[in-house]
């Protein structure tokens, strides 16, 4: 204000005033105006794509995120060995339920994106995530309807994935992969499809990633899977250990074709 | 004082700012994923064609599997092996690459298919506006189709693997033909160029070995 007020004094007050001004001008504010704003819009944009990039990352699988499930909260973890397997007419006493591992039956059920309107049995499921699908077990006492819809078209079609319904399971969703569970309530919940993301055909968790899903030549039949059993195993059923497997039989050897399971005769199948 | 001190701090703070700004815009190149010749990022069309032909393979390697076992005809049943193994070979290249880029070895979950290719490729099947992707490839057997394949058996499982198997390749036809054009990298050129060569030979097998046995190709798209 003062320098513009008006100055009869001449040309010296004049260039006094200019001095004043010139000393005054000592930080330049316009020029810190615009390199703050810059610094700003540079902050913004680094900080706009780390974040974009690691959301990414976050469940993808590499070296450095060989487990991406643990960025999803309520996922249970258990380790088990592969590769341990069981004949038709044996059953596991599974650890979990649904179970996620552990022995399992020689055939895997087909996994090839297949939506199973009944329930199969579990030592069949099992060796479906030794190859790296993974399985959306649902309650059908509480789950139906659009829920169930939602589900089901992240399933059918899409390679290593199963779906069926489970009798008595104590969330109304239940998702397994190898070695991973995770329960919860809500068909629309983010977290499945992380957890497909972070776990299906994952290298470092599944014992074979990549497996075949489908089933031709091994005798089991997606449209007529073995039944699900749902009394508890016997004193008789192989333990998660694996101690119990009777080796297989030299005449089941040569037969192709899963044989009739027989331990399940108590169930209406056929 | 001031004014040497001053013109300093500006000067840093200046210096600063460049360095962030650069910093920024490396940050931007990453995800822009323009990084021609090295590793193709999420986005592009080598990341893109892995996963969705792997996803597309795996289907066919399916469909052949049941030919292969069961079909009536040794050629039909050898037809199947060749696709089979050609494609579960193919199929395992690209899940390794996608590896070795740390990209997922298959398309997202709930993600469409085929958004690194205009859906007005050459005819495409695609609905939609370009790049927008679609929820089932073209080719792409249905759950129902694949049940009623298994449930064939003898000539019948031979006719019907032929029609589905025809209309398949014909659907990954301009995938490939898009990819070989289009992808970053050689080996992703290469291989979906003999994608596209190999499947075009085997399409016009089939057309034959469906007109041998008097019956019509499904229809495509």
């Amino acid at each position: 204000m003062a320098n513009k007020t008006k100055n009869k004094g001449g040309k010296a007050a004049l260039k006094a005033a200019r001095a004043s001004v010139v000393s005054k001008k000592g930080l330049p504010w316009g020029t810190i105006a615009a390199v703050a704003a810059v610094v700003l819009i540079a902050a913004g944009v680094f900080g706009y794509a780390y974040v974009q990039i690691d959301s990414v990352k976050e469940f993808t699988v590499s070296e450095e995120n060989k487990d991406p499930s643990e960025n999803i909260d309520g996922v249970v973890r258990a380790e088990y060995a592969g590769s341990q397997h069981v004949n038709a007419d044996q059953r596991v006493a599974y650890d979990q339920s649904p179970p996620f591992g552990g022995p399992h039956d020689n055939y895997w059920a087909d996994c090839s994106g297949i939506v199973y309107p009944v329930a199969v049995r579990n030592e069949n499921m099992v060796h479906s995530l030794e190859h790296g699908a993974v399985w959306i077990a649902y309650n059908p006492d509480q789950v139906s309807g659009a829920a169930l819809d939602t589900l089901k078209a992240k399933v059918e079609g899409q390679p290593h994935m199963m779906m069926s319904p489970y009798p008595g399971l104590d969330s109304p969703i239940s998702l397994q992969s190898w070695g991973h569970q995770l329960k919860l309530s809500d068909a629309n919940d983010e977290r499945i499809d992380q957890f497909i993301r972070s776990l299906r055909a994952n290298r470092f968790q599944n014992p074979e990633p990549g497996g075949r899903c489908d089933t031709g030549g091994t005798g089991f039949d997606p449209a007529n899977p073995p039944p699900f059993v749902a009394e508890a195993p016997g004193p008789d059923a192989v333990k998660m250990d694996g101690s119990g497997i009777v080796p297989q039989e030299e005449s089941e050897m040569t037969t192709t074709g899963a044989p009739t399971p027989t331990t399940t005769a108590a169930q209406p199948t056929q | 004082m001031s004014r040497a001190r001053g013109r300093a701090a500006v000067y840093s703070i200046a210096a600063l700012a460049v360095l962030l700004v650069g910093a920024a815009v490396g940050m931007l190149v990453t995800l822009s994923v323009v990084r021609p010749e090295s590793t193709p990022g999420a986005g592009s069309v080598d990341v893109g064609f892995a996963q969705d032909m792997r996803v597309h393979h795996l289907q066919a390697i399916t469909m052949a599997g049941q030919a292969r076992d069961r079909g009536a005809d040794r050629k039909v049943r050898a037809l199947a092996f060749d696709i089979e193994s050609t494609q579960l070979d193919q199929s395992g290249r690209l899940a390794g690459w996608l590896a070795v880029w740390d990209q997922p070895e298959l398309p997202p979950p709930g993600e469409p298919h085929m958004r690194w290719m205009p859906a007005e490729g050459h005819g495409g099947h695609g609905a939609g506006a370009a790049g927008a992707g679609v929820t089932r490839m073209p080719g792409m057997a249905t759950s129902e189709e694949l049940a009623k394949l298994r449930s064939l058996s003898g000539a019948d499982l031979d006719v019907y693997f032929l029609q589905l198997m025809l209309r398949h390749h014909q659907g990954g036809l301009d995938m490939a033909t898009f990819a070989a054009a289009n992808a970053q990298t050689e080996h992703v050129r290469v291989l979906a160029e003999k994608i596209a060569a190999g499947q075009d030979a085997e399409t016009r097998l089939m057309r034959s070995m469906l007109a041998e046995r008097g019956a019509e190709p499904l229809p495509f798209p």
